[in-house]
């Protein structure tokens, strides 16, 4: 395959090396045209040709040229002089360029044309869309145009014939000036300054031309490869922004060598066969761009910058364009990629959402509305590692979890290693989310904002100079009907059934509740680019939640008519996020490039689910007692790490850093105001390295990535050892065999604090070695894809092993004597397997993908029970469909939801025991651990988007401004149980359902600058 | 293409709907409650009850709960107790003595159900401060009560080994009690109340904890301490849905020694 590309590449080599040699000679100056000579004497394609600007501006871009080719014989020079066009005022800033009619056909009259106009067009960035080329050769017919193939280079062609020709009157018809028009529109460079940058909209074309085709960057030089073999390395911009794409894809076409940018955007293409080679470069959310290299084409630091995708393309031109909202990696493992600038088309509530988007994937549980930490593959959201431009961040959800915690307009690009990720991340047993936020436009000031029946959400976007960006976005709920709704569905049980021994209910006497509740965020990031080599940028992040729903009463008479009575109920809970990081990247040299990061994250819980009771006896003595439930979890991450990669041979990349964490993590749980259940505070350090090298084997085919990761844990006092590797192997050009296994440490947990009656709650703690022990976890996978270019199905398979997990639970007393509730965590074991497909269709006006996820996640724990039972986040089966459809400016899109119902505990039955004095004490048992499931989750969603637009109606292009959004979430009104809560009232039990959201209709407004 | 994606929805689907079909079944595991308090002079008793289910549609073993094969193994001796209906089971053949380790052992719906247990010392050195207490009435027909109440009643024994102690009180006075003070509206509280089991040598019972006049009977049982938990506030709470933490393997329930002295006192108007 290689080898035939060479040849063909010498073949072109030979054949136009004698093009080669422009000299730009300048033979003659007249008063305004310029003299010039193409090639050498000798040379099939010397000549002499003529420049004429009537504006004295000879500058090549940005302007249109007509190129004009006298009667049969005549001189470059003869054609000028008679020539009429260069005297009309309409062509005043066009540039002419006459060119001899030599030959006696027109293969030999039009041979050099290409190469020619290739010369003067270099640097050229104003499209086909303003190439004109004039004959005066009536001998040439329309089919010799066609056949030279005049109209790839040319958007006109007119021949004149002599009549015409002579005649300056006709030349001055409008048939000429519609025929040379100038088409401001065709390349994004040559429009106003203005208008580069944003997103815009092209009307679809009545007509049938092939303009869009002037949109794709083409091919300029046509002359031999003057390096071989040789290191290219660059940066992948956006080109309306210039933010930095990490992670996008810079292939080579026509072989297999390529290469992903990194953090920061920059790649290094090592062993670049020729440089004239042609770059695929990919990214989500973006046009898939060819970038046609030339000799002159910067080595080094070349910029390569991208268009957001365009929008309503003709069908014929979206091959090749993908519109995918997600990608699969097609030789990472399990990896996931989403940039948010697509997420608009997913329906939602209230809020764009990456972390929801990615719940539609395999393998990623979707059926838990009220999280939007990640169950993939049968772990659970604290075994999902978050990165946040460096920096974890331990909680991500908003409002009980049905938002997630990221301000999707601050976020440039999230990507998810569903498991066997590289040795790179750690401290995880399941996946990594990373999250890299935006560094802002560095061309131009943006703002925006988005309005929706949940929340308000503003962000600018404010470069100073070249050198620095930022981008501080804010986002904050309102009590808007979503709002109210999600509060409703968790603070008041909606859905009530009693079984059993009957039950009561219904006697709450009337309360005064005070809901005064809300969330916000702050994203901020500041860039510095003090040189092509060095950024430094400081991200911020904070997150606070706020949920109150306290309210008191104080009956009348209780009792003693003297005494008064009254009662406060207190339901509060605030928790948030801080983190912050300071991150320093710079790139050593071609070959070596590095980063240190020093971050700093917060996470705070205060919840306080308590009773105050007031009793003022007649003395006017007043006692105060306080019952419920009062729970603290504070976690501080203090931590600094260097990764650097280091392309150490042609076909491998070595990566290794170090890092070094502080942890403090502080926990209490106590049920009135003087009985401490639990109060812990761990602190301690975790300290180590890894390596790894991506290898590239048997010409790209295969990749290998081993490594291996070392930490010390300061509390356990030993060494955790990491070994990891993943392979893909491209069997043919579209099938990928993969597969990846790997050890994996936890040492900061989130416990659940198992509570049958009210729901479980989880904490954070650090590993004591103890009664915490430090979790971990053996991952197995193996998969395959096969990818074509409108299509990929996938199929993976996993196995994970688990081991020693921690729970919490009162429900059993470890021995009789004494009661330390140090004491109830209990360990076990688990593991997960299952299989995901995925079929994805990835461009087409209607586009998207079915999943299905045939999953089992299993726990062992002693206390439970003597075999293994269903892990709290088990889902047998899972179905997912996503599509997402575009007519002109309106995007439609419906996903629908199917998974197995969750494991739960419940109380089964009760018994009474008489005690020694003579009273009697109920007790009540419960089923076997998970032993029940809730009813199958399902839900349908439906979003339509309304894309606003600057300009004319008329206009052909037109600035995309925002768009207005309404959806509906839970279309048919699935009534989806969430979990169940048990009241137990004189010996008989009371269940009720706590549902998730019924149909809930939503409008976003949305506006931005660009 | 499409023909896969479709048929691979079908499929897919297919599955769903036969999950779908699956019937929600309520899991109740039916364990047997025991309930026993072996005590030296009695002989051993058990009572077998059955727990509650919530709900209505669930399946009880097929086992007779009246006539089990109960065994108890003490001193080297197997003996099978004899029914006496509704569950109640008896051991006739020698009485309880302490010191003594019993271990109880049937088969109820397939499990073998399991409990042991011994019998603790009889409480010794056992002292108290008075045997008379002298308390002024109070209700609307008296004058406030502006004096300082009478010292509590202190009770003391040897505990070397911080072993449970339990201290219950009963009026035993036949026919209609004397309240000490007024109830008001209230339902007039119990002739008997206990205080918290403790692992101390000592426990105090204060004027105001008695209700009426009248001789009382104080009963100082030394428990173990599966059965001081029970009396656990916080433990038993039904939040956490905490079941006691006995002997017993696959069943619910007591089943514990105790041994216990006995006390009185006589509540009087100055």
């Amino acid at each position: 395959m290689e080898l035939k590309w060479i040849k063909k590449l010498l073949k072109i080599k030979k054949c136009i090396l004698s093009i080669l040699c422009f000299n730009l000679l300048v033979t003659s100056i007249s008063a305004q045209e310029r003299q010039y000579s193409f090639n050498s004497p000798g040379n099939v394609c010397y000549f002499s040709y003529v420049c004429y600007s009537p504006n004295n501006n000879y500058s090549p871009t940005k302007r249109a040229f007509i190129f004009v080719m006298g009667k049969p014989n005549e001189t470059a020079f003869e054609t000028f002089e008679k020539d009429t066009l260069k005297n009309l005022p309409q062509f005043y800033n066009y540039q002419l360029v006459y060119i001899p009619n030599n030959g006696i056909n027109p293969i030999e009259k039009f041979k050099c044309v290409n190469s020619f106009v290739t010369l003067i067009t270099y640097n050229y960035s104003y499209g086909h869309n303003n190439l004109f080329f004039q004959i005066n050769d009536h001998t040439v017919t329309e089919s010799d145009i066609k056949e030279n193939h005049l109209y790839d280079i040319f958007k006109t062609v007119r021949i004149n014939s002599a009549k015409i020709d002579t005649a300056s009157k006709a030349l001055t018809s409008m048939g000429v000036m519609d025929d040379f028009k100038e088409t401001e529109f065709a390349d994004d460079a040559a429009l106003r300054e203005d208008d580069k940058y944003g997103t815009f909209y092209t009307e679809e074309e009545k007509t049938n031309d092939s303009i869009p085709v002037a949109l794709k960057i083409q091919k300029t030089y046509f002359g031999p490869a003057l390096n071989f073999n040789y290191t290219l390395t660059g940066i992948v911009k956006d080109k309306a922004t210039g933010e930095a794409l990490p992670f996008s894809t810079i292939q080579i076409k026509g072989i297999k060598n390529g290469s992903l940018s990194n953090a920061d955007g920059y790649f290094t293409l090592l062993k670049v066969p020729t440089d004239t080679s042609v770059l695929t470069v990919q990214y989500v959310g973006y046009e898939k761009t060819e970038i046609f290299l030339t000799p002159q084409t910067p080595k080094k630091n070349f910029l390569i910058e991208l268009n957001p995708s365009a929008q309503s393309f003709k069908a014929v031109n979206v091959v090749g364009i993908r519109e995918d909202v997600v990608l699969v990696n097609k030789t990472d493992v399990s990896t996931i990629k989403m940039t948010p600038k697509k997420l608009e088309q997913l329906p939602n509530l209230g809020e764009r959402d990456v972390m929801r988007s990615f719940q539609l994937m395999p393998g990623v549980s979707a059926s838990n509305e009220s999280s939007s930490g990640l169950y993939v593959r049968g772990g659970t959201p604290d075994q999902n590692l978050v990165l946040y431009d460096g920096f974890t961040v331990y909680q991500v959800d908003h409002l009980y979890g049905f938002f997630s915690a990221f301000n999707s307009n601050a976020l440039k690009d999230v990507q998810l290693y569903k498991g066997g990720f590289e040795s790179k991340f750690g401290g995880r047993l399941s996946s990594v989310t990373e999250i890299t936020s935006k560094d802002g436009n560095q061309k131009k000031i943006n703002a925006g904002a988005d309005v929706s029946l949940l929340s308000m959400n503003v962000f600018a976007e404010i470069p100073i100079g070249n050198k620095f960006s930022s981008v501080v976005a804010f986002r904050r709920s309102y009590k808007g009907p979503i709002y109210d709704e999600i509060f409703k569905t968790f603070n008041k049980n909606s859905n009530s059934t009693s079984s059993g021994q009957g039950g009561g209910g219904g006697r709450r006497s009337s309360q005064n509740t005070t809901v005064s509740s809300y969330f916000y965020d702050l994203n901020g990031k500041f860039t510095y680019r003090p040189n092509s080599r060095d950024i430094i940028s400081l991200s911020i992040f904070n997150g606070t939640d706020k949920l109150d729903n306290s309210s008191s009463s104080s009956p009348t008479s209780f009792g003693s008519s003297t005494s008064t009575f009254s009662f406060s109920s207190t339901d509060l809970t605030k928790y948030g996020n801080v983190g912050s990081s300071l991150k320093w990247s710079r790139k050593w040299s071609d070959k070596f490039y590095g980063n240190t990061i020093l971050s700093y994250s917060n996470y705070y819980s205060d919840r306080d689910r308590s009773q105050q009771r007031t009793l003022t006896n007649t003395l006017g003595e007043t006692t105060t007692t306080k019952s419920g439930v009062l729970e603290n979890n504070n976690l501080k991450d203090y931590s600094i790490k260097s990764d650097y990669q280091w392309d150490i041979f042609k076909f491998s990349q070595l990566q290794f850093g170090g890092f070094g964490t502080y942890y403090d993590i502080k926990y209490t749980y106590a049920q009135n105001d003087t009985s401490t259940i639990l109060d812990r505070t761990n602190k301690a350090y975790l300290v180590g390295g890894y390596i790894q090298s991506k290898t590239k084997l048997f010409g790209d085919k295969v990749q290998f990535l081993p490594g291996i990761r070392a930490s010390y844990f300061e509390t356990t006092k030993q060494y955790y050892y990491e070994p990891r590797a993943s392979v893909s192997i491209s069997v043919t050009k579209r099938l990928t065999l993969k597969g990846a296994t790997g050890k994996y440490y936890q040492f900061a947990n989130r416990v659940t604090r198992e509570d049958i009656l009210t729901g479980s709650k989880d904490f954070w703690l650090l590993s004591d070695g103890a009664s915490v022990p430090v979790s971990s976890s053996i991952h197995y996978i193996a998969g395959l894809s096969y990818e074509t270019n409108n299509y990929l199905f996938s199929a993976e398979g996993y196995y994970k092993q688990l081991s020693d997990l921690t729970e919490y639970s009162l429900r059993f007393n470890p021995r009789p004597s004494g009661i330390t509730y140090n004491e109830n965590f209990y360990h076990g074991y688990g593991f997960s397997k299952g299989i995901e497909f995925l079929a994805q269709k990835k461009s087409g006006n209607l586009n998207g993908w079915v999943s299905y996820t045939l999953g089992q996640a299993r726990n062992h724990f002693d206390v439970y029970s003597d075999g293994y039972y269903p892990a709290n986040q088990d889902v047998t089966h899972e179905f997912k469909i996503v599509l997402l459809y575009k007519y002109k400016r309106f995007d439609f899109s419906a996903t629908w939801i199917y998974a197995t119902g969750r494991p739960y505990t419940a109380p089964s039955g009760a018994y009474s025991i008489a005690l020694l004095d003579g009273s009697t004490k109920d007790y009540f048992t419960v089923t076997t651990k998970n032993g029940l499931r809730l009813p199958e989750y399902h839900r349908c969603d439906i979003s339509v988007n309304y894309k606003l637009l600057r300009g004319e109606k008329g206009d052909k292009k037109r600035r995309e401004i925002g768009y207005i959004g309404f959806s509906i979430f839970n279309l048919y009104n699935r009534t989806n149980v969430w979990y169940k809560t048990y009241t137990i009232q004189s010996g008989s039990i009371l269940e009720t359902n706590v549902n998730y959201l019924g149909i809930t209709p939503n409008l976003t407004l949305s506006l931005k600058l660009r | 293409m499409r023909l896969k994606i479709q048929s691979f929805i079908i499929i897919v689907l297919f599955f769903v709907t036969l999950m779908s079909c699956k019937k929600e079944t309520v899991e109740f595991t039916d364990s047997p409650v025991i309930e026993a308090y072996i005590e030296p002079g009695n002989y051993l008793r058990v009572n077998i009850t059955r727990q509650i289910p919530f709900s209505s549609s669930v399946q009880y073993s097929a086992d007779d709960i009246n006539n089990l094969q109960i065994t108890v193994a003490y001193n080297n001796l197997t003996h099978v107790l004899t029914p006496l209906g509704n569950g109640q089971y008896i051991d006739s053949l020698s009485a309880i003595a302490a010191g003594t380790h019993y271990d109880l052992s049937f088969t109820f719906n397939k499990k073998q159900v399991a409990a042991y247990t011994y019998i603790p010392t009889k409480p010794l050195s056992v002292t108290q401060t008075t045997t008379t207490i002298a308390i002024t009435k109070q209700d609307s027909t008296t004058p406030k009560f502006t004096g300082t109440p009478p010292d509590p009643i202190t009770f003391t024994w040897a505990n070397p080994d911080a072993s449970y102690y339990l201290i219950y009180v009963e009026n035993i006075e036949t026919g209609t009690l004397i309240p000490i003070r007024s109830f008001k509206n209230f339902t007039p509280p119990a002739n008997r109340f206990r205080k918290q089991p403790v692992t101390l040598n000592t426990q105090d019972i204060r004027s105001n904890e008695f209700q009426y006049y009248g001789r009382h009977r104080i009963i100082l049982y030394h428990v173990l301490p599966d059965y001081a938990t029970l009396y656990d506030q916080t433990n038993t709470s039904s939040q956490n849905l905490t079941n006691p933490s006995t002997s017993i393997t696959n069943g619910y329930g007591i089943f514990t020694g105790l041994n216990a002295d006995t006390l009185y006192v006589l509540v009087k108007q100055p």
